[in-house]
């Protein structure tokens, strides 16, 4: 979560129940009868009645003690906001009963040093705006002044949040910031909130994840024919109970590790480290099983289509990784696999056509569009149409329509998971400075950014495929070159013509050849969480040669490019940087044999 | 009462509508090819705007969507040719296509545009039931569109229910789970679930396509419901030649 959200100032039953079915972690309440929004003589049952995880949130000024200890205990307050002079005393005297949130109003005059006597005594600080009548202004105070706040304790924002401050709140990268107060800019009348408002609020602003819906911010959605419908409907509802049982997290990890070779080294790369004057940290994805991260993905998903009853595995692949990734899976568990493949990349990818072949899949030809992987997963999500019921669609990146994005990225995550325990016995601490990956659509920049999302503290770097230049006519360079569209099931950025048609992407890296990226990846770029940028096949080649002759490994064309953004940064010495090497370079000898002439 | 509920209205049994892509086999062949199929006694015209990647297309639909995009297709132009229709064309007429063309020229001015030129309603495959309820309905309905939903053997229940409620033309039938473009095998499954749909009782109109290619499939889908829906085996049949003598042809099996 960017952060958490409390709507205050409720006082109308039906508005409550409209406020608690967008469950929002604080629920706020008046208790102060000056105010407009008095909740007066509603119905302690109203409130007694909302279930946790909401929070009710009793709001005071200048109350006495013992008649906010009675209010506690009478509404069943799970959280006290004290907005007038309470010392801290008095927050440490409601410690036991409820939450403690005590609220200051910062103006450009507010002494952040008188906060010191409350770091004990509150459990959670609230920044409202400064005015004679203790909030409700519905104004914004200069968040810059926030900038003289330099305690740990964990903060509310508050103070005229509206609907249009969505952008300036994406802005904010303070991880004390722990949630963000609303309540007269989303009012109809004083006591009243438009719940459509609030609803696109929330959506919109306070996650990076995947919401109920299946979108993330603007991006996602399932936008797919009637004809996949009820199967992608069957995965939807059945995913996370799969992926969260018990028996299932004890199969996928016993594979992961005996099967695929995990947990993946993270490797100390000191040669590169030394010309970059950085720590740079090599997560060592080239090492599993079939060469690259792919195979994370299809192990969780094999697991899952078994539990569905699937007895068919269908995939799509471009340079034929997640290909043989998949084929591999079906030949471990005896399930029969169809893999589709664009006429052009199955010339260019003649080893990995022959791995899969030998590991008993059928690869069918694409020959229709582009004959490359944009083709491919048109020809399988065909397939899925005409094979409704015995059949799963092993989608190998984040994209496709909800939920695969949010089930592949889950699979991923392991890549994430095991860095930051890796980090902490190397370095003694879990968060690195800076993350970096490449994305195509996506699949191993998600897997490393997914345990550190939510800490603004680390910076994501995602590395695009300018190709031969982003103006070049030759790019995979999505985010550059990209509009908001629909493409393979999911709102997202796509590179396309005015008219919407798809256009045909370029990289020297097959794996990053993909006109669009993961909606996550986009709602990622738009609420500027991570920086995207973008390197061309000339910097990746490079980067290839120099990774290998620096710390003897050759990377997969696709990694080299993460690499190659090494160059383009500068490090002030010491910062920690981890790099995804999502695979390894043998498929690509062909590529660096001809560009290096070798 | 636009065209689609009066042509429902006053005509229950073997209606026939024709689905073809705008611009193919010729550019300017969209408004030519309206025309004859009106007058060799088509009841609907589905027009397809192409798309680069039509995923619920078989071969046939897909190679035709290519070939008028690569001639230069698109919303602005066939827009343009559209201008004519009402001049020669009384029948409904519905424009068939993917959701990201749509999304790229603008919903709303999409939907003005389908009304200033007497369009009735529109087929968008990939558009969300979720989607399209929560932020087109509006803008489909003050612009006098029907929006027409896919049924499936596998839609359930429930959901069929909920299309019949948001609908407000016809409801089209899929024969099967398919691409276009394959045979109608009428089943004992196939039969059960269109003997099924008919059961329910529902407040719209139903119409069957994908894999309706003979007169003998067009029977049997009639048989079912209020119509068929014909478009690969059309396609295929105007890919050369002259494109009045070609409609009269393909026609004179149906309407004999």
């Amino acid at each position: 979560m960017i952060a958490k959200l409390k709507i205050c100032g409720m006082k109308d039953p039906l508005n409550i129940r409209d406020a608690v079915a967008l469950k929002p972690d604080y629920l706020g309440f008046i208790f102060y009868p000056a105010s407009k929004r008095f909740i007066a003589d509603l119905d302690p049952v109203v409130i007694r009645q909302i279930p946790l995880p909401v929070k009710t949130t009793g709001v005071f000024v200048n109350e006495e003690l013992d008649v906010v200890k009675k209010a506690i205990a009478d509404y069943q307050l799970k959280a006290v906001q004290l907005h007038g002079q309470e010392s801290p005393d008095y927050c440490r005297a409601l410690s036991n009963d409820a939450e403690v949130i005590k609220a200051f109003g910062i103006d450009a005059a507010f002494n952040f040093a008188s906060l010191k006597p409350y770091e004990d005594a509150a459990d959670y600080f609230l920044f409202d705006t400064q005015t004679a009548e203790h909030g409700g202004s519905g104004k914004t105070f200069s968040w810059q002044l926030l900038e003289q706040y330099k305690m740990d304790k964990p903060y509310f924002l508050s103070g005229g949040i509206g609907p249009e401050s969505v952008a300036s709140l994406k802005q904010l990268s303070d991880h004390r910031l722990y949630a963000i107060d609303v309540n007269s800019r989303f009012e109809t009348v004083p006591g009243f909130k438009n719940i459509e408002e609030l609803t696109k609020f929330k959506n919109h602003t306070m996650s990076y994840f995947v919401n109920e819906k299946g979108y993330y911010g603007d991006f996602g959605g399932a936008y797919i024919p009637e004809m996949l419908y009820p199967n992608v409907e069957e995965l939807r509802e059945n995913y996370l109970k799969i992926i969260n049982d018990a028996d299932f997290q004890k199969e996928f990890h016993a594979l992961l590790k005996d099967y695929v070779g995990r947990p993946s080294p993270l490797y100390l790369a000191k040669r590169l480290s030394a010309r970059y004057n950085a720590n740079i940290f090599l997560k060592r994805e080239d090492l599993n099983h079939t060469g690259a991260h792919k195979i994370n993905n299809t192990i969780g998903q094999i697991l899952l289509a078994e539990r569905l009853g699937k007895k068919r595995i269908i995939a799509e692949t471009g340079a034929g990784q997640h290909g043989v990734a998949t084929a591999t899976v079906c030949a471990l568990r005896g399930l029969e696999c169809v893999i589709y493949m664009g006429e052009i990349d199955i010339h260019r990818q003649a080893p990995n056509v022959a791995r899969m072949k030998m590991l008993g899949a059928t690869v069918v030809s694409a020959v229709s569009g582009s004959k490359t992987l944009k083709d491919a997963t048109n020809e399988a999500m065909r397939d899925w149409i005409n094979n409704p019921v015995d059949t799963h669609y092993i989608i190998g990146s984040v994209v496709g329509p909800h939920p695969y994005p949010d089930m592949v990225s889950i699979f991923q995550s392991v890549i994430s998971e095991e860095t930051k325990k890796q980090l902490l016995e190397q370095t003694g601490n879990d968060q690195p400075d800076y993350v970096l990956a490449c994305v195509g659509g996506g699949s191993n920049a998600m897997g490393m950014f997914y345990h550190f999302i939510d800490d603004e503290k680390v910076k994501l770097v995602a590395v695009e495929a300018a190709g031969k230049g982003v103006s070049s006519g030759f790019s995979a360079a999505t985010t550059y070159l990209g509009k908001e569209g629909v493409l393979h099931g999911s709102r997202s950025i796509l590179m396309q013509t005015a008219d919407g048609q798809v256009v045909e992407p370029h990289s020297v890296s097959a794996g990053l050849d993909y006109p669009g990226i993961g909606p996550q990846h986009a709602h990622l770029f738009k609420t500027t969480r991570a920086e995207y940028v973008s390197i061309t096949d000339d910097e990746s080649l490079q980067a290839g040669l120099l990774c290998t002759q620096l710390e003897g490994i050759i990377p997969a064309i696709e990694s080299a490019h993460a690499l190659a953004h090494l160059e383009k940064m500068t490090f002030t010495g010491g910062e920690n940087v981890v790099v995804c090497l999502s695979g390894r370079g043998d498929k690509d000898m062909d590529t660096y044999m001809k560009y290096f002439g070798l | 009462m636009n065209r689609i509920n009066q042509l429902f209205q006053e005509k229950k049994n073997n209606i026939l509508s024709i689905y073809y892509t705008a611009g193919y086999p010729g550019l300017g062949d969209t408004i030519a090819i309206a025309e004859a199929l009106e007058n060799a006694g088509a009841d609907i015209l589905e027009i397809g705007f192409p798309y680069s990647d039509p995923v619920a297309d078989g071969p046939v639909i897909q190679a035709s969507s290519k070939q008028a995009l690569d001639l230069g297709m698109d919303l602005n132009l066939l827009f343009e040719q559209l201008k004519e229709l009402r001049k020669k064309v009384t029948i409904p007429v519905l424009l068939m296509g993917y959701v990201n063309p749509v999304l790229q020229y603008g919903v709303e001015r999409f939907c003005k545009a389908c009304a200033e030129v007497g369009i009735d309603g529109c087929i968008v495959p990939d558009l969300p039931m979720v989607e399209y309820e929560e932020f087109y309905k509006d803008t489909f309905l003050e612009n006098g569109l029907s929006n027409i939903f896919l049924v499936t053997p596998q839609t359930s229940v429930d959901r069929i229910h909920k299309i019949d409620g948001l609908s407000n033309g016809f409801i089209y039938l899929l024969s099967s789970s398919a691409t276009t473009g394959q045979n109608l095998q009428v089943s004992d499954q196939t039969e059960t679930y269109f003997s099924r749909i008919a059961a329910m009782k529902l407040n719209n109109p139903t119409m069957i396509g994908f894999g309706i290619s003979s007169k003998e499939t067009f029977d049997k889908a009639c048989r079912y419901a209020n119509g068929g829906i014909i478009g690969t085996a059309f396609v295929k049949s105007i890919a050369e030649g002259d494109i009045v003598e070609n409609v009269n042809a393909f026609m004179q099996t149906f309407r004999s």
